[in-house]
């Protein structure tokens, strides 16, 4: 039995370790190395690169980022929770809701990003309807600040948020809802003391799905923000490119990467542990 | 008989069943005509495994280690220098390359590899202003970019190198300035005009000059000859205050162990003919006289991609940067996209 059980976990043991563990070692080595002359790695081993996150520039970078990805979870949250629940009620249509929220992913990421250009800028599709029905004198300036950002990443994420907490909510027992009504209780608290509280698993579950890839967002920031500001995804894919220092740039994922995990264990356990 | 037949079977590898040996080159995207390899291969039965690229970092990061398996790429003219302090570079045997002759006079003793022992020059390029006509005055200088009558339908390219070049030739200094006064000065003029820019974008700044959203745009010379092809509205400038200029070459890494056949395939690249065509398919700019002598006139005698002595003479070109100038820059390109 425990023969059977190894050779089973085998192929994904072999899997994390050389193509998860491996490269995170390989990652981890660079940061605490020094950028070669013209790009490459060299001696001597240093903390330099960790020292220089404290550099009030990044730790600007770092606080938008934050703010950014927490705007859009919060966004997600409002969006997707009425969502989650008349999913859960539409009887036989669950499946084809279901479907439809999926729908997006059958796109690449890319090309829907790109659409949303089409969309939102001075000669597309919003600003032609607006200023062919008379109701704006000149093209609103809707593509490349921080609101088309937030756009693009609740956009992009939102699935994320809908798909665990209708899983929540569907695992509910929901004459639990008749009971509350039953005992007097009026729509706004059936919500907030009994929907809520038992879908939280879902919520926290969905939060941290959306939270961390919007933390590390760099195409959504740079198509649709227009390069204008600097988000740590950004920030990390400018240091392996233009800037071509990998060290630094490792270093500043591997931060990124602790602090989610922090975020993730500090989460209360048993609530989120459920679903993650 | 059953190899051949798995041979057909997978016309996708069948490359993998000819003889012959096998030239691998890694070269940027649309920098060759559809027909340049596969001619080159009818012509001496080799194998070419043929791939793009889109930067040079993309480039140098593959190369970097020693045993990427390519044998030819083409660096721009400022990484001559580190690459041969890299030792990643094979020397040219000017026996095998008598088509170097076709180059123009100024490329054949260029100031990064003065014989070409290392690097044959085969495109160049610049950055100017590509704007609408319908601008008045039209655009003549860097300075122009910082217009407030064209707030927010200016681009600027989002690239340190360019971004900064425009903003160092605006107040009169190299773009290749190694001074941290003069980068703090960049930086404040980069900020300054930061609120008037629409975004910072490369290729994509094309569709929207074309479309009207952008009405004035620093931009590469080809890109922009590409957009004027679209939309007659449009024109291109190089800066009164001077523009910065690349050179693309083409280099045999140290690593290839078919040196004949790759000096084959670069003379290949240098014949008239074939660098014509290669200049028809791309639209870019040839180092190449002889070729262009073969081009149709209204590309031969485009001011954008072939401007004349004298505007010539403001271009300055890139020149490799110590690394702590390049640490000092990324910094001052961080703080001006952060502000």
């Amino acid at each position: 039995m425990n023969r059977l059980r190894f050779w089973f976990l085998a192929p994904a043991r072999l899997w994390m370790a050389l193509l998860f563990a491996a490269p995170l070692a390989i990652v981890a080595a660079y940061s605490l190395l020094t950028r070669g002359a013209y790009g490459g790695l060299g001696a001597p081993w240093t903390l330099e690169n960790y020292r220089r996150l404290w550099d009030p520039l990044y730790a600007a970078i770092v606080g938008r980022s934050i703010l950014m990805a927490g705007a859009a979870t919060a966004i997600c949250l409002v969006l997707a929770f009425p969502l989650a629940l008349f999913m859960t009620r539409a009887g036989p249509r669950k499946n084809l809701y279901l479907q439809l929220v999926i729908l997006p992913f059958w796109t690449s990421f890319l090309v829907r990003t790109y659409a949303w250009q089409f969309l939102l800028r001075d000669t597309g599709l919003i600003n032609s309807l607006l200023q062919g029905f008379g109701l704006i004198d000149g093209p609103l300036p809707l593509l490349y600040n921080y609101g088309t950002v937030l756009l693009g990443l609740v956009y992009s994420y939102l699935p994320f948020m809908v798909l665990p907490i209708y899983a929540a909510l569907e695992r509910m027992d929901h004459t639990l809802v008749e009971a509350a009504a039953d005992l007097g209780a009026r729509p706004w608290a059936t919500l907030t003391r009994v929907l809520v509280p038992l879908s939280a698993p879902g919520l926290w579950a969905g939060s941290v799905l959306v939270f961390i890839p919007c933390l590390g967002a760099y195409l959504t920031p740079d198509l649709l923000g227009g390069g204008r500001t600097v988000l740590l995804g950004n920030l990390v894919q400018n240091q392996f490119t233009t800037a071509r220092d990998w060290p630094f740039g490792a270093a500043v994922s591997l931060a990124v990467m602790a602090a989610v995990i922090a975020l993730v264990v500090l989460l209360p356990r048993r609530r989120s542990g459920e679903l993650l | 008989m059953k190899r051949r037949g798995f041979c057909v079977a997978l016309t996708g590898a069948a490359a993998g069943c000819r003889r012959g040996p096998r030239l691998n080159v890694f070269n940027w995207s649309s920098y060759v005509a559809p027909e340049t390899v596969p001619a080159f291969e009818k012509e001496t039965g080799a194998r070419v495994r043929y791939a793009v690229y889109e930067s040079n970092e993309e480039m140098l990061a593959k190369v970097m280690g020693g045993n990427s398996g390519w044998d030819i790429v083409f660096p721009s003219n400022y990484l001559i220098r580190p690459m041969l302090e890299q030792r990643l570079l094979a020397p040219l045997d000017h026996r095998l390359l008598s088509n170097l002759a076709n180059l123009e006079a100024r490329y054949r003793h260029p100031a990064w590899d003065p014989g070409l022992a290392w690097s044959a020059p085969y495109m160049w390029g610049a950055t100017g202003i590509a704007y609408n006509v319908s601008v008045t005055p039209e655009p003549r200088a860097w300075s122009d970019l910082w217009r407030a009558d064209l707030n927010g339908r200016i681009t600027m390219l989002d690239d340190p190198a360019e971004l900064l070049g425009a903003c160092l030739k605006k107040l009169g200094y190299s773009v290749n300035s190694l001074s941290r006064a003069e980068l703090a000065e960049a930086r404040r003029e980069a900020i300054v005009q930061k609120p008037l820019l629409r975004a910072y974008l490369n290729a994509e700044a094309r569709d929207q000059l074309v479309a009207g959203d952008v009405l004035a745009a620093q931009m590469w010379a080809t890109t922009a000859r590409q957009a004027i092809e679209e939309a007659p509205h449009l024109r291109f400038v190089y800066p009164a205050e001077g523009f910065s200029v690349y050179v693309d070459t083409a280099v045999i890494l140290r690593e290839s162990s078919r040196r004949d056949l790759a000096h084959r395939f670069l003379d290949y690249l240098l014949r008239p003919d074939v660098a014509a065509a290669v200049v028809r398919a791309s639209q870019t700019t040839t180092v190449n006289a002889a070729a262009r002598r073969l081009l149709p006139e209204n590309l031969r005698a485009d001011a954008a991609l072939y401007p004349s002595e004298e505007v010539l003479r403001r271009g300055e070109l890139f020149e490799p940067l110590p690394p702590e100038v390049q640490r000092l820059r990324d910094r001052v390109w961080t703080e001006i996209k952060s502000a």
